[in-house]
């Protein structure tokens, strides 16, 4: 049986019709086609799902969508404003940050999350906010260098 | 030879792009989620198929009912054996059907699938299917399958024995009586997994005509169509393939069943199907690493002359054949162009197992050989008094050097990135200056760009520059991005080689409906053999592009000469007009055609002779040398990595940023190995296939990683330059095992290096 349920996606209103096992990240991979949202385990362990609920960083494998009705969420597709890049964007481009591109999602939304609430973190921060984040690629220096890179105000 | 670093590279550049910090090329979409992959895509009327996978590791399949699968509503296709083409295939040995004949011989071999309107629906009839097994004795491990009266896995192999590989060279029993010293061991490298972010995936669509169509996150997307036509019984000329971003490989992403499943499910229905496998199945019937245990002797004179190799690996191939066979020989002979080393011999076997099928993963079998030689070495190193930097340049190829397998060596960093990598570390401080329980270990590393006896018809690559009229060109080759920053260096040396500005360079994505067919990710060929298609591409659009000039403006070709995109004339330098002029006047005046640059590229590589293994398998060969820096904690067992040194000869520096990466990326991989990573497979059942039981690197697992370059201009490398891929991660588990023994005293030999291992290690030490 099927719910109607309200999501801000990015500041935009969605009305979803949705399953009770539905959960955050298939609504809005299969039914809002926002894809930016990967999935890479469906089971909470590898971070490529992060997106943020009322702008906490949350697997959204593991939200049942049901949950999520009439709260807030960002996703990758919103970071940028305007055809601008988020500096967290610009910053992952930079610094080469981005290989396989999988896991940058949710990495730039976890970034996202500790600057936010965290302006100037240490390095240790930085990699306690991204640790449920798993990157294949990069090794994570380059992330984290862009991550430092956006905190200390680098001209990008 | 010269060493820089990248920013005297950048400074002494006589070039406009090679040699720069660029980001990639698809960094930006990526970045802002709009980049799709496989799993992104959706066709309208997708179906989704599921496979149901055999749960035993070896059993007899006495009968299968599809009948309440089939008759689920939403249920578009069932099949089993009898519904494909019933042909035998595979990359290398013809053990494969598209699903099981009568028997399965691993957890997760496909017995049959399923195509529905959504995922949910294929899963259930997944269910309803009921097959009937008999269970067989069944053989896990390679050392019990070569034992006499072990169960046969395939009867055509009646000992179990896939491949053998035999090569000698000099005389070894002599060169091991007249030694000083002796020294052997044995070593295992164990079975792990690539665990790239995006899972197998697979789109398929058929026109009802017997024309295919498939979406891959593919490696090889040229190369997959010949062995799937066979597969399918059609030609490969009715297989394209179209690849869009890929989610990472590292090896895995070659041939894979589940795609010609999805194939079959396409063709039934009329409909486009998609799989992708769940992280759990990729785990279980994924292409892991080979896993081969060694037996290694060395002989040496005592100054340290290493006189005589003698190696015997038995490796483990799984129950049906990927590319084990070809990882198994690589790992008896590729290191033999490390070190001079004239009497050498080896004897590989490779084993079927119950269990998963094992394949290419980055190293290709000289990754698990480089853990065995370079931890004997430093063993070595100590029994013989010698410094272990020291032995290795003692022994080390250089340039114009010929390996005893008639590989070879135009040049060789192998000495300049020991020196380049001990002086970054410290070396010679830390090994005077010891502090208790944290150590410092070495291990170097050799690597080919290319590799020609693994696809016999051909070697080589091709590229066609299309240059439109307003000046945007178009790259347009059949080698596969799979997140490594190939199609940014393509582009670099496309705009380098033509004169054209680097963003009006873009790199199509590989449809083989269009583009060259290109040979793939594999072997760490892609800068080598694609970057010289590409320059030969750049260079012949900019003939063309000088020569439609010269008649625009009467002036001969030899005074004219493109740069950024600017066409001028030699030797003031005056503009004459910009490359879209030139490319307009060229379009128009050929009825539309625009103007094209084809490049070819055939390296003068040698296939390796099938009885005595004499060739030449890659234009330039690659070296390194990788410096660990740990702590060992003696009351639990657990290493940190404190700093970590990698110095690589890349040849030339194309773009810095992309080659950091790459280390950096091969260096937490090979961490992983060598401290955390094992499928555990307890009777042919993988005990830990999720993220959370088999965990990989996160980022507060790494310490300080180091990475510094030589150059040493191959001359068969695109500008000078050699590949990174595979040996950024070669060396990595023999230089922290060295490091640990530096540290603690105690010498672990199978990977991976856990604090399990290590404190049973000094608990026998403390002992003794």
């Amino acid at each position: 049986m099927k719910r109607l349920i309200n999501l801000v996606v990015n500041g935009e209103s969605h009305e979803v019709a949705v399953s009770p096992e539905q959960t955050l990240l298939e609504v809005l991979r299969e039914e809002l086609g926002l894809t930016g949202t990967k999935k890479g385990c469906n089971q909470g362990e590898c971070g490529a799902c992060t997106v943020l609920v009322d702008g906490k960083p949350v697997s959204s494998c593991l939200v049942l969508a049901v949950s999520v009705n009439g709260k807030s969420v960002s996703t990758i597709e919103g970071l940028s404003q305007d055809g601008r890049l988020h500096p967290l964007q610009e910053a992952f481009v930079k610094y080469g940050a981005i290989q396989c591109g999988f896991c940058t999602p949710g990495m730039l939304l976890a970034a996202k999350y500790l600057l936010e609430n965290r302006p100037k973190p240490s390095e240790q921060e930085i990699k306690e906010a991204i640790n449920g984040n798993i990157c294949r690629c990069t090794g994570y220096v380059k992330i984290v260098e862009a991550i430092s890179a956006v905190a200390q105000g680098a001209a990008l | 030879m010269r060493l820089r670093d990248c920013k005297e590279v950048l400074e002494m550049s006589e070039f406009n792009i090679i040699g720069k910090r660029v980001p990639q090329k698809d960094a930006v979409e990526k970045s802002t989620g709009a980049a799709q992959y496989v799993t992104d895509l959706k066709l309208p009327g997708m179906l989704y198929g599921k496979i149901l996978r055999s749960p035993y590791p070896h059993a007899s399949i006495l009968c299968i009912d599809t009948t309440r699968a089939k008759r689920l509503p939403g249920v578009k296709s069932v099949i089993t054996f009898s519904d494909t083409p019933q042909i035998k295939f595979g990359p290398l040995v013809d053990d494969w059907y598209i699903l099981a004949k009568d028997k399965v011989r691993f957890i997760g071999e496909e017995v049959a699938a399923v195509a529905a309107v959504d995922e949910d629906t294929a899963r259930e009839a997944i269910e309803l299917i009921r097959v009937e097994y008999e269970e067989l004795p069944a053989v896990f491990t390679p050392g019990e399958a070569i034992q006499p009266g072990a169960p046969i896995i395939n009867p055509e192999y009646p000992n179990n024995v896939v491949s053998h590989f035999k090569v000698e060279r000099g005389d070894v029993e002599q060169a091991f009586r007249e030694a000083d010293l002796v020294i052997g061991d044995e070593f295992y490298a164990n079975q792990v997994y690539q665990a790239y972010m995006e899972s197998m995936a697979c789109i398929a669509q058929s026109d009802g005509r017997g024309h295919l169509t498939l979406w891959l996150p593919s490696q090889v997307p040229s190369k997959t169509r010949m062995s799937y036509a066979k597969a399918l019984g059609i030609q490969p000329r009715d297989i394209r393939v179209i690849r869009p971003h890929v989610g990472g490989g590292f090896g895995a992403k070659m041939e894979y069943d589940a795609d010609l499943i999805c194939a079959l499910l396409a063709t039934n229905t009329g409909r486009p199907v998609k799989i992708v496998n769940t992280r759990m199945e990729d785990f279980e019937a994924g292409n892991p690493r080979v896993p081969m245990s060694f037996d290694l002797r060395l002989a040496f004179k005592k100054d340290g002359t290493l006189l005589a190799k003698d190696l015997k690996a038995l490796a483990g191939n799984g129950g049906r054949t990927v590319y084990g066979p070809a990882i198994m020989s690589t790992a008896c002979y590729r290191i033999d162009s490390l070190y001079r080393i004239p009497n050498l011999r080896a004897d590989g076997r490779l084993v079927y197992t119950n269990t998963v099928p094992t394949a290419c993963f980055r190293g290709f079998g000289n990754a698990q050989a480089t853990f065995a030689l370079e931890s004997l070495l430093d063993m070595a190193a100590h029994e013989l008094g010698i410094e272990p930097a020291e032995l290795r340049i003692k022994n080390s190829f250089n340039n114009g050097d010929t390996s005893p397998h008639g590989w070879f060596i135009s040049t060789s960093g192998l000495a300049d990135t020991i020196e380049q990598a001990t002086q970054a570390a410290g070396w010679n401080d830390k090994k005077r200056n010891k502090t208790t329980r944290r150590g410092i270990g070495l291990a170097c590393t050799n690597h080919v760009s290319g590799n020609r006896g693994f696809y016999r018809p051909f070697d080589g690559s091709s590229a066609i520059l299309r240059v439109g009229e307003s000046g945007q060109a178009v790259l347009i080759q059949g080698e596969a991005e799979i997140g490594q920053g190939q199609n940014t260096v393509y582009a670099m040396l496309a705009a380098e080689a033509a004169g054209l500005r680097y963003e009006d360079v873009t790199v199509a994505q590989v449809d083989t409906l269009i583009g060259p067919f290109g040979l793939g990710s594999f072997a760490s060929r892609g800068t080598v053999l694609g970057g010289q298609a590409v320059i030969a591409a750049g260079k012949d659009a900019k003939r063309k592009l000088l020569a439609e000039a010269s008649s625009m403006f009467n002036i001969p070709v030899e005074k004219l000469d493109i740069r950024e995109g600017v066409v001028c004339r030699l030797p003031e330098q005056t503009k004459m007009a910009t490359v879209a002029e030139v490319a307009s006047h060229y379009m128009f005046r050929q009825g539309g055609c625009p103007l094209t640059g084809e490049g070819v590229y055939v390296p003068d590589t040698v296939v390796p002779d099938p009885v005595t293994k004499i060739g030449n398998i890659s234009p330039v060969y690659c070296f390194a040398t990788h410096i660990a820096e740990v702590e060992v904690d003696t009351e639990t067992g657990q290493v940190k990595v404190l700093n970590y040194f990698a110095s690589h000869d890349v040849g030339k520096i194309l773009n810095p940023v992309g080659l950091e990466g790459q280390v950096e990326g091969g260096v937490v991989q090979g961490l992983g190995w060598a401290l955390m990573e094992d499928m555990v497979t307890v009777n042919g059942k993988v005990q830990n296939p999720t993220f959370l039981d088999y965990r990989i690197p996160g980022v507060r697992d790494i310490g300080k990683i180091h990475v510094s370059f030589v150059e040493t201009n191959d001359p068969k490398g695109p500008y000078g330059a050699k590949g990174i891929g595979e040996p950024a991660l070669n060396p990595v588990t023999a230089a922290v095992a060295n490091a640990i023994y530096d540290a603690v005293g105690v010498r672990i030999k199978s990977l991976p290096i856990t604090p399990e291992k290590i404190l049973a290690a000094l608990e026998h030490t403390c002992m003794l």
